[in-house]
Parts: structure tokens; C-alpha cells; sequence
């Protein structure tokens, strides 16, 4: 393929779905569910293929660059708008096409669009995904992420009738517009220092001198206000309230990708923007997020465990996934990206599996509470297997990918003797893996008879035409299927993972960045090494599994385990609990709490 | 240059912070989903009021070209004013959809104070 083929491709990747979503737009509702998940199905299918093209492409000659109507920079200085795509950015456009698409096979059969443009908005989230992943511009970046969230809260609040829809949608609608607001802020900042827009652009300027108060300020910005959408403590409150009431293929996406979309946005900017200004040697951003990413895994795992609501506890549990990866991010190394790039990967994976599931429990029985549930399992035998074995699956069984991703993510904790920070990982995987098991469990065979405590409505209104379904359609246990599947497979290929590891040294080398976008110099991927797994790392994983169902049967049989623990572990569940309050003003007043406490941090710690 | 127009360069500052706080002090105190979406406007006003100051020169006009300013003579950055027209499209667009839901709740709860929805209650 030539360059200028593959010059082209970039904006294809954005320009189809969006095509898709006009297209679809006025004409939606006069056309039959099959024409319309059809279009939108192609839509997606195109831009995983174009962008798995880039992958092989980029991977052998290096970053593309597109600029947008032919604004090449000038004596090295970028004066255009481009699209910086590398094996990283045009990989995770890929992913999210292929989930987009699972959402779409989703939606073929019996799924209830209520006469919406449900197609099309999804469009335009693919769209506002793939355009968030491929730019290299600071302030498209901005405009992407409004429009993914914009898109997000019309999607959520697809159940219109529903009040607790609308309430999870003004939820994610009032946090994320402040979190906007707050990015917008950071990149006025570093315009105001730079005078460039231009990832590399600003990089180059940055990377002249040492962060002074005004380059950490618009840091902790910039990631403050990512961090919202990517679910991180403080900031990770609307997320299970939007999660609970969002439609399944939604579920899928938000949980599936776009949380991580936004780890993914700091971490590019970190390392394009400043990581010449902010050496990643410097010890005080590494506490920073190695600590909120502690206490985002332990959150999400504690509150996933004390869930009843299928698709809350799964939103929880992606929260404390989220703290994982910015744990893994906070270690600022190419094998830590690696790992945490598998790690989304795998995730992605097998809790969208798991939303399915969710999803198809309650289009039969018209409830999403585990209580209520409890011993229907096994009149969808198959949906129940798939959600067992994709609990086990996130607990980080072999040869599920998650294992082959854990044994990267130890391998990085290991290289910068951080011990205590992977034991406290395999406590919270352990812990949410364990609630996912012990509801998984509850609902086949209806064994325990504690009644689990937590909020949900005992009844939902399913997402299927008519009342509920007698039988699942096969379109909505094949996604599930294939996923964990492609999960095995994952799990399996070394040459994919080497592949993300060779991606990742590029990613975190901002030279190599640098001299792609400016300088005309794009190189293929450097060499990177590559040491194959051992017997003693899946070993863990396999602890960290049996650790799961432990708890899961703990969950289980908690009235035959001695109260000595209630009165200790009783109150401080009871406090968390409290905070999750669902109202908006409440998770204000803890977002601009956040933004305080970062800011003061990064100015003054870091400096 | 005097220490009265020092103060006066720092002044736009230091109104986009005060914005961005009394905006979001608003929506934390807020018994009213339109009083909520009013705040946001405020929260949002901090980000004009920063990205318009950066440039601002009072010598500089604005950055269109004529008889009476010559290309080349001082004009306030472009790129700057770019970016606020398209703050505010992104502004209107989450202010319709908050307003849609906003009827739609009030018409299926039969009010709009958030402190009253209480969707977690049992």
C-alpha cells in the first residue's frame, strides 16, 4: 500500500460513521430494525478494517499524519490541524469499531429502538471515539471528548420513559460538562504558554525548560477533567448511575471502551505534551496515581461487592478496573503502557461479554436484581454459562486474555519492586471478580439465602419489543460468545502481545512522535524485548482466580460465617455507601474537591 | 508599566476563577434542574472569560484586516476566538439535552429538585 493510500485512511476512519449517522438521521424512523442496525453494522465493520490496515501499516512504516486540508507544517512549526495516527491510536480505533459493531449485532433482533436515532448517535459515539484516539491536535482532542459525552447522554437516556434513565443521564451530563470545562481550561493555560495547539508542537515548546506552577496547573487540568469520564476517585461517581440505566449495547461501549478512552487521552498527552517538562522519573506524579489508583481499584471492588443490581455491580467493577490501569499508567514506562494497553484490551473484552449477559437476563425476567433472579439462571442455561465463565475470565483464569495481560501488569509492578501495589490489584480483581461470581452463581442455581443488600428496583422495563422475551435471539448470546472467543485468543497470542509491547516503546518515545508529525521522519517500530511468560506467573493468576470464588462463596454462605467482622467492616461500608448518593450535587462538590486536591498536589509537591 | 495596570491584566484571572467556583458552589447548593443548567452556563462563562484574556492587548483590534488596520498592524489572536465560538456550540448543544431531560423528568416525577429525586433511595 502506498503512503498517500494510507494518508487517506486516517480521516476515512471518522468521515464513515459520521456519513453513517447523517444518513441515518432522517431517515431512521421509516425504516425497518435490520435496515438500520445493517448500516450501521457496515459503518463499523469499515472502520475496524481501515484502522486495522493503519495497525500493519504504521507498525512497518511508522506514524501516519494527515493534514487536514493540506496544512503541512512550515519550517517545522505545525500551523494545520492533524491526524497523528500510530500503531497505539489507530489499534485502539479498531477496538472500538469492533465493539460498536458487537453493539450493533445487538441490536439486530428483538432489541426495542422506541422509533429513536439510536443508530445513529451510536454512529456519532464511534465517530467521537475514533476521532478522540487518531488526532494529534490538543484542542480536537477537547472537541472529540464533547461530543463522545454529548452523544453518551442522549444514549443513556434512550429509555425515556424511565425516570431513573433521564436522572443517570443528568448525572453523567452535569459531571462530564464540568470535566470539559476544566480540560478546556488546562489547554487555554498551555496555549497561553505555547502558543501551539499541536500535541508534538506543544511538546517540543514544553520540553525547553522545567514545569513551572502554570505547566503543572493545566497538568492537573487536563487529567482532572479526563479522569471524570475515565472514572477515577474522586470523580467515578455518575458512572454506575449512568451504567444501571443505560441499554445494554450502551453498556458495552461505556464499560468496554470509553472510560478507558479518556485513561487513554492522559496518557498520550502526558507523553506527547509533557513528559519533556515532567520527566516521568519524578517521583510525586508516580505517588499521585499510583495512589488514586489504589484507591479507585479498592473503591470499585468494595462497592462492586456489595451490589445486587447486575449491571451496577459490572460498573463498579470497571471502576476498579479503572484504577488498575491508572496504576499501570502511573509507573510512566513503555511495559507499564503495554501491559495496561493488553489490560484494556482484555477488559473490554470480557465486561462487555458480561453486560450481555446482564442484558439478556433482563429482557427474560424483567429484572436486573439479583435477588429476584435468584435460581432463574438456569432457564437460560447458556447466558448463565457465559456469565460464570466470564466472571472466571475476569478474575484472570487462563487462558483468558486478562491472565496473559496480569502476568504483564506484575511483570511491570515487579520491575519497580512495587509489591505491595500488585498485592493490593490482586485483592481488588480478586474481590470484584468474587462479587461477579457470587451474583453469576446466585442467579443459576439460586444457592445462598442471604438476602444481598444494595439499591435496585425489583422490576425494569426489558429492552425488547413487547413485554419480555420467551427466548433470547441468538444474535444476543452469539456477542457474548464471540467475544470471550476473541478473549481466548487474546490470551493466547504471544505475537499480538509482543505487538502491543513494540507499540508501546514508540508510544511513550516522544522524539519518535515528534519527528513523525514535524519532521516528516516517520520510522518503523522500534525493537523491543520480549520475554515469553512462566509457569510461576500463571500460578498467580490461577491464585487470584480460586481467591475470587472464595469470595464469591463467601458472598454466598455470609450467614454461616461468624459476625465478628460486621461491626468493623459495617459502618465504613455503610459511610461509602452514602457517598454513592446518586444526586448530581453531591458529586460536584466531590469532583471540585478533586480538582483542589490535584492541583495543590502537582503545584506544590511536584515542583 | 504601573502597578495599577499590572492589577488590571491579572484582574481577568482572577474574575474566570471566581466564575468557575460561584458556578460550581451553585450547582452543589442547587434544589432546581434549571438552576443547575443555569450554573453550568456560569461554570462555562470562566472559560471564556480565560481563553479571550490570554491575547488581549489594548492597543490590538480584532483580527480582520482593512484600510483603517493594515495586515501586519496589531490585531488580538484568532486561533483564541476559534476556540470560544466552538466552547459555546459545545455550551448550547448540553444545555438542550439537560433542558429535554429536565421536562422529561418533571414529567415523570413531578418535579425537578434533585435533593427530592433521591434515585438510590429503596
Amino acid at each position: 500500500m502506498t503512503a498517500s493510500t494510507a494518508n487517506i485512511l486516517a480521516p476515512l476512519c471518522l468521515a464513515v460513521p459520521l456519513l453513517a449517522a447523517a444518513l441515518l438521521a432522517p431517515f431512521t424512523k421509516h425504516m425497518p430494525r435490520w435496515l438500520s442496525s445493517t448500516i450501521a453494522a457496515a459503518a463499523s465493520l469499515a472502520v475496524f478494517a481501515m484502522a486495522t490496515v493503519l495497525v500493519f501499516y504504521t507498525s512497518a512504516h511508522g506514524p501516519v499524519v494527515h493534514w487536514m486540508g493540506g496544512w503541512t507544517p512550515r519550517h517545522d512549526l505545525a500551523i494545520g490541524i492533524s491526524l497523528s495516527v500510530d500503531p497505539m491510536g489507530a489499534g485502539l480505533a479498531a477496538f472500538i469499531a469492533l465493539l460498536v459493531f458487537g453493539a450493533t449485532v445487538y441490536t439486530w433482533m428483538k432489541f426495542d429502538l422506541v422509533g429513536t436515532l439510536f443508530h445513529s448517535l451510536l454512529m456519532a459515539f464511534l465517530a467521537a471515539m475514533c476521532g478522540y484516539a487518531l488526532t494529534g491536535d490538543l484542542f480536537n482532542m477537547f472537541v472529540w471528548f464533547e461530543l463522545m459525552s454529548a452523544a453518551a447522554i442522549a444514549l443513556t437516556a434512550h429509555k425515556i420513559e424511565e425516570a431513573e434513565a433521564i436522572e443517570g443521564a443528568v448525572n453523567l451530563a452535569v459531571t462530564n460538562t464540568i470535566a470539559g470545562f476544566v480540560v478546556l481550561l488546562g489547554i487555554g493555560f498551555i496555549y497561553a504558554r505555547t502558543d501551539a495547539l499541536n500535541l508534538a508542537q506543544i511538546g517540543v515548546v514544553l520540553a525547553q525548560r522545567p514545569a513551572d506552577a502554570l505547566v503543572l496547573a493545566s497538568f492537573a487540568l487536563i487529567v482532572c477533567g479526563y479522569f471524570v469520564k475515565g472514572a477515577v476517585a474522586p470523580f467515578h461517581f455518575w458512572l454506575d448511575d449512568a451504567h444501571a440505566v443505560a441499554p445494554t449495547p450502551i453498556c458495552i461501549l461505556f464499560s468496554g471502551i470509553m472510560v478507558q478512552v479518556a485513561l487513554y487521552g492522559v496518557a498520550r498527552i502526558y507523553w506527547t505534551v509533557f513528559s519533556g517538562a515532567l520527566p516521568p522519573q519524578s517521583h510525586e506524579i508516580k505517588a499521585l496515581f499510583l495512589g488514586v489508583g489504589i484507591a479507585t481499584a479498592l473503591i470499585g471492588a468494595i462497592m462492586a461487592y456489595a451490589q445486587r443490581h447486575l449491571k451496577r455491580l459490572l460498573a463498579f467493577s470497571t471502576v476498579s478496573h479503572s484504577g488498575m490501569f491508572v496504576a499501570a499508567m502511573g509507573l510512566f514506562d513503555a511495559s507499564a503502557a503495554a501491559a495496561a494497553a493488553l489490560f484494556i484490551l482484555a477488559h473490554g473484552l470480557i465486561k462487555s461479554a458480561l453486560f450481555v449477559c446482564a442484558g439478556n437476563y433482563l429482557n427474560r425476567f424483567r429484572s436486573l436484581d439479583e435477588n429476584v433472579l435468584g435460581g432463574k439462571g438456569m432457564q437460560a442455561p447458556l447466558n448463565s454459562a457465559l456469565f460464570l465463565i466470564g466472571g472466571l475470565a475476569l478474575a484472570g483464569m487462563p487462558p483468558f486474555a486478562i491472565s496473559a495481560a496480569k502476568v504483564l501488569y506484575d511483570a511491570a509492578m515487579k520491575d519497580h519492586a512495587l509489591f505491595a501495589v500488585a498485592g493490593f490489584m490482586a485483592f481488588a480483581s480478586a474481590l470484584d471478580a468474587g462479587a461477579v461470581l457470587r451474583a453469576g452463581i446466585h442467579v443459576t442455581w439460586g444457592i445462598g439465602k442471604g438476602q444481598i443488600t444494595g439499591y435496585s428496583p425489583r422490576e425494569e422495563e426489558p429492552e425488547c419489543d413487547g413485554e419480555r422475551l420467551e427466548r433470547t435471539p441468538w444474535t444476543m448470546l452469539a456477542v457474548p460468545l464471540v467475544l470471550l472467543g476473541i478473549a481466548i485468543w487474546v490470551g493466547m497470542s504471544g505475537a499480538l502481545w509482543h505487538g502491543i509491547e513494540r507499540a508501546a516503546h514508540a508510544f511513550v518515545d516522544r522524539q519518535y512522535y515528534v519527528g513523525a508529525v514535524l519532521h516528516n521522519a516517520a520510522r518503523a517500530l522500534p525493537q523491543a524485548p520480549w520475554e515469553p511468560r512462566t509457569a510461576q506467573d500463571i500460578g498467580i493468576n490461577l491464585g487470584v482466580t480460586v481467591a475470587a470464588i472464595v469470595f464469591a462463596f463467601m458472598g454466598l454462605f455470609r450467614d454461616h460465617i461468624p459476625q465478628m467482622l460486621s461491626p468493623i467492616l459495617g459502618p465504613p461500608l455503610k459511610q461509602l455507601r452514602g457517598l454513592h448518593s446518586g444526586i448530581y450535587t453531591d458529586y460536584v462538590a466531590y469532583m471540585v474537591f478533586g480538582i483542589a486536591a490535584y492541583s495543590v498536589y502537582l503545584v506544590v509537591a511536584a515542583r | 508599566m504601573s502597578p495599577w495596570s499590572q492589577w488590571t491584566l491579572f484582574f481577568p484571572y482572577a474574575v474566570a476563577f471566581w466564575l468557575f467556583v460561584i458556578g460550581c458552589f451553585g450547582i452543589t447548593q442547587s434544589r432546581n434542574l434549571i438552576h443547575t443548567v443555569l450554573c453550568l452556563a456560569v461554570v462555562q462563562s470562566s472559560t471564556y472569560m480565560l481563553l479571550l484574556s490570554i491575547d488581549f492587548h489594548a492597543q490590538a483590534g480584532a483580527p480582520i484586516f482593512g484600510s483603517t488596520n493594515p495586515p501586519g498592524s496589531p490585531s488580538v489572536d484568532p486561533i483564541l476566538h476559534a476556540l470560544t465560538l466552538t466552547d459555546i456550540v459545545v455550551g448550547a448543544t448540553v444545555t438542550a439535552l439537560l433542558l429535554a431531560l429536565t421536562i422529561q423528568i418533571h414529567r415523570r416525577r413531578g418535579t425537578i429538585d434533585p435533593q427530592r429525586l433521591r434515585p438510590m433511595s429503596e
